[in-house]
């Protein structure tokens, strides 16, 4: 069982459970939203630390440093392009919460529900 | 009754997960699976072939170049989208701004914030500038911006802020990051390689180096450049003042 040498593995996993009942649990739709970027940012956590090495040093070439000694470069390179689709899909969800306030004038999801089956009927 | 299933579910998962991170192999050492295929061979010739002494602007920028084009593109998607749903801020004359910030900030928060943020964007330009030889690159500085803008917002509003960043001004930066991409990937193929290959087969051996390196350059000035407009467009579409949307009188 390498549980307590991974521990990093395990606080990721345990940030994504997190964030998983914030989006489930929550009604408030800002949070679920926020519960959605912990869960983005436990994957970063995760992907970062399988590139993690001991002793390691940053992936940059200098005088006298030899490149077995760095870190994983390619972990790093994937979370980049992944915050920047994390920043987009957080945008886009914002835009259309705004929407839906301005609209209904609440974000409580439940209620926002019961308004829209009133308005059918 | 639906509260204990979700965590039961989420329980559930949460010891699966685990389970699965107490086998996966020990974390840092140097032969684990995801260190001994591509990376070693990254890190070798990263230099050599990309010209980059960082070797994760090389990986984003050379050896995934195709990716992060995607992944400009897909940032600007998301900017087209949020445009869609909200629209652009509305073009309004300047009124007094300290009256229009929904803060009314004190004078020291003004005073400090009005010496600091041109302080970030120089440090924004360095990290954009110092991508291939220092942590940093096009995204990051753009983001450091994108930052800096934001403070300046909360604390001068929205008036203040779309003047100093007008919106034709941005309208017209707002896609440099996907050009400036393209044009230099079609660069390779006018130079006789493939697309984006930095590498131009007819060039001299001594220009060469030089060249891939004003290259890389040019992609991460357009990424920050591009990335910055994006993310500050975003910013001024969600934000709202109270009378922004009323006729000035």
């Amino acid at each position: 069982m390498n549980l307590w040498h991974n521990y990093h593995y395990a606080v990721a996993m345990v940030l994504f459970c997190v964030g998983l009942y914030t989006v489930i649990m929550r009604r408030n739709i800002i949070k679920k939203i926020i519960g959605l970027n912990i869960m983005e940012t436990s994957v970063f956590l995760f992907l970062i630390s399988i590139g993690y090495r001991k002793g390691g040093v940053a992936p940059i070439h200098a005088e006298g440093l030899d490149p077995s000694r760095m870190v994983n470069p390619l972990p790093q390179s994937l979370i980049l392009t992944g915050i920047v689709v994390a920043v987009s899909v957080t945008a886009l969800a914002l835009s259309m919460v705004i929407l839906l306030y301005r609209q209904f004038g609440t974000l409580d999801v439940s209620r926002l529900f019961r308004e829209e089956t009133e308005e059918a009927d | 009754m639906k509260r204990v299933i979700s965590l039961l579910f989420i329980a559930a998962l949460a010891l699966l997960l685990l389970y699965v991170v107490s086998r996966m192999p020990p974390m840092g050492e140097p032969d684990i699976p995801t260190a001994v295929r591509v990376v070693p061979r990254y890190l070798e010739k990263a230099e050599e072939e990309t010209h980059a002494r960082n070797v994760v602007t090389g990986v984003i920028l050379n050896y995934r170049g195709f990716d992060t084009m995607g992944e400009v593109t897909v940032i600007y998607c998301a900017l087209a989208a949020v445009l869609a749903v909200l629209g652009r801020e509305k073009r309004g004359r300047i009124r007094d701004y300290v009256e229009l910030s929904g803060l009314r900030s004190s004078v020291i928060v003004r005073a400090m914030v009005s010496l600091v943020v041109p302080f970030i964007v120089l440090f924004s330009i360095y990290t954009i500038l110092h991508g291939e030889t220092s942590p940093g690159g096009g995204f990051q500085g753009g983001a450091v911006i994108g930052a800096s803008m934001i403070i300046f917002t909360t604390i001068f509003g929205l008036h203040l802020s779309s003047v100093k960043v007008p919106q034709g001004f941005r309208a017209s930066l707002e896609g440099v990051a996907v050009i400036t991409f393209f044009l230099v990937g079609v660069l390779g193929i006018l130079g006789g390689g493939n697309f984006l290959t930095y590498a131009w087969p007819k060039v001299s051996e001594s220009v060469h180096p030089a060249l891939v390196t004003w290259l890389t350059v040019l992609v991460e000035v357009g990424i920050g450049l591009g990335g910055a407009m994006v993310l500050i467009s975003m910013l001024f579409a969600m934000v709202r003042e109270e009378g922004a949307d009323e006729p000035m009188a």
